[in-house]
C-alpha cells in the first residue's frame, strides 16, 4: 500500500476485505526518483501527484501526465496518492492512463526475482486487471520525452470541476509535418472501455494525412465508433461516444492550432 | 493485528500512541488523543473536513492508517494553528469575513488554508485558492467568503511563516 486513497475507503467501508498483513511502501526512497534521461524521463512508482506537479522535469516533458494529476481528487488526495497506486488500481476511470499510453512507455515491475520491463500498452489487460505478479512491485515508468514541436494535452469530462470521478477522459501526443500533414496523432481514451485504450484504428488512418477542417468532421465520427462504452452510474453509452468523438476533434484542433 | 507505538509531536507537545497500524489517524486524533476540533464529514475522502498536516503537508486523516504515519512527524490539527501567527491571522479573517456558518469543514478549510499561505511565496489569486481548496467542500456559504477570507489573510501573513521552512510537497 502506498497513498491508500482508494484501499482505506474499501477498507473502512467493507468493500474490500482487511489484509492480516499490508506493507507500507509509501516512504521507500527508491521509488520516489523523478530523472531524466536523454530520450527519456523515469518517475518512480511511489511519486506523489503532487512531487510531479512541483518537479522540473515531468511538466516540461509529460505535460499532459501533470495535467491528469492535477485533476486527481483535491490538494490532499494529491499530495497521498502514487503513480503506481493509480495504476495498480487500474480503475477504467484513472486519470493517468492515457497520458502514459501515449507515451509508449514501459513499467518496470520487481521482485525478489529480478526486473522486468513491460510496455504500458500491455500493462491494464482488462477490467481492474493488470500484468503484474502477486510478488511485484511497480518500481518506476520510463516515457520517451515530448519530442521537440510535438504536442501533448489531457482533457477530461466531469460533473465538476474539480475532485469528479470522469464521465470520459484522454490524452494526445502528436506531431504535424513541415508541410502541415500529420507525421503521428496518438490519442488514448479512458472511462469508455474496461481499462484506457488506444483508438489505433483512427491513429492509422490520420497518419500523413492533411488536416483538414473535413478531416477532422471525419475523425470525430470514426472516433465514436470505435470506443464501445457502456452505461453506468457516471454516464451512458451514448453520450461517451459522442464525448469521445468531440475529445478527438478537440485535440486535432489543439495540434493544429496550440491554445 | 499487533500494534505499533510511534512518538509523535501533535501541535508542538510530543505524544506517544500505540495503535493498529490499520487504525485511521483521525481516530486516533479524535478519539485516543481527545483532540476533537478536526471533523469527519464523508470518512471517504471526500469532503476535506478531516484534515490535517503531517510534517506540513495537507492531507485526509480519515484515509491515512496511523502505521503510515512515521516515528518523530510533526502533526498539526486546527488546535495547533492558534499557536502560530498565521493560524491566528487565519482565524481573525474567517471571523471578520463571515466565512463561518455551520462550522463543520471549518477546521479542515483552515488546516488547507495553512499548508497554501505557509508554502506560496506571495498573497495567493483567487485561482489558486479555489484550486488548493476544491479538497475542501462547505456546503453552507457558497465559499464566496471563504475565499476572501483566505485572500484577507494572505495579505497579513507573516513573513516568516511563509513559505514554511520544512514544508516539502510531495514527500
Amino acid at each position: 500500500m502506498a497513498g491508500c486513497t482508494d484501499l482505506m475507503v474499501g477498507w473502512v467501508s467493507g468493500g474490500l476485505s482487511v489484509p492480516e498483513r499490508a506493507i507500507d511502501v509509501s516512504r521507500l526512497a527508491e521509488l520516489k526518483e523523478i530523472d531524466e534521461r536523454a530520450d527519456r524521463i523515469v518517475v518512480g512508482g511511489g511519486v506523489t501527484f503532487m512531487a510531479m506537479r512541483q518537479s522540473s522535469i515531468v511538466p516540461r516533458w509529460a505535460p499532459a501526465l501533470v495535467e491528469a494529476a492535477a485533476t486527481v481528487g483535491g490538494y490532499q488526495i494529491q499530495t497521498m496518492g502514487t503513480l503506481a497506486g493509480s495504476m495498480v488500481n487500474a480503475s477504467p476511470a484513472g486519470d493517468p492512463a492515457p497520458t502514459l499510453l501515449v507515451t509508449d512507455g514501459t513499467v518496470a515491475l520487481a521482485s525478489h526475482r529480478g526486473e522486468r520491463e513491460v510496455p504500458l500498452g500491455k500493462f491494464w489487460t482488462g477490467y481492474r486487471e493488470i500484468d503484474r505478479r502477486p510478488d511485484e512491485l511497480i518500481v518506476r515508468v520510463e516515457l520517451p520525452k515530448l519530442a521537440e514541436g510535438a504536442r501533448e494535452r489531457f482533457r477530461k469530462l466531469g460533473p465538476r470541476g474539480a475532485q469528479a470521478i470522469s464521465k470520459v477522459m484522454g490524452a494526445y501526443r502528436g506531431k504535424l509535418n513541415d508541410d502541415g500533414t500529420i507525421e503521428e496523432f496518438r490519442v488514448s481514451l479512458g472511462s469508455v472501455a474496461p481499462t484506457a485504450v488506444r483508438l489505433s484504428n483512427l491513429e492509422n488512418w490520420l497518419k500523413g494525412q492533411e488536416l483538414t477542417p473535413e478531416l477532422i468532421d471525419e475523425a470525430e465520427s470514426r472516433a465514436s465508433r470505435e470506443v464501445e462504452p457502456i452505461d453506468d452510474i457516471r454516464s451512458t453509452a451514448r453520450y461517451r461516444q459522442w464525448v469521445s468523438g468531440r475529445l478527438v476533434r478537440g485535440f486535432l484542433s489543439d495540434l493544429t492550432s496550440p491554445a | 493485528m499487533a500494534e505499533v507505538t510511534r512518538n509523535w509531536r501533535l501541535n508542538g507537545d510530543p505524544i506517544e500512541v500505540s495503535v493498529p497500524p490499520g487504525r485511521r489517524l483521525l481516530d486516533v486524533i479524535r478519539e485516543d488523543v481527545g483532540k476533537t476540533g478536526t471533523k469527519e464529514g464523508c470518512g471517504e475522502g471526500e469532503c476535506g473536513a478531516c484534515t490535517v498536516l503531517v510534517d506540513g503537508q495537507a492531507v485526509l486523516s480519515c484515509l491515512m492508517p496511523a502505521g503510515q504515519v512515521p516515528e518523530g512527524a510533526e502533526l498539526t490539527t486546527v488546535e495547533g494553528l492558534e499557536r502560530t501567527e498565521g493560524g491566528r491571522v487565519l482565524q481573525q479573517a474567517y471571523i471578520d469575513k463571515g466565512a463561518a456558518q455551520c462550522g463543520i469543514c471549518i477546521p479542515g478549510m483552515i488546516v488547507s488554508s495553512y499548508a497554501l499561505l505557509s508554502y506560496v511565496e506571495d498573497s495567493p489569486d483567487e485561482k489558486l485558492i479555489r484550486e488548493s481548496h476544491a479538497g475542501n467542500i462547505c456546503r453552507c456559504t457558497g465559499y464566496e467568503k471563504i475565499v476572501e477570507a483566505i485572500q484577507y489573510a494572505g495579505e497579513q501573513w507573516p513573513r516568516d511563516e511563509r513559505p514554511t521552512a520544512t514544508s516539502e510537497h510531495g514527500r
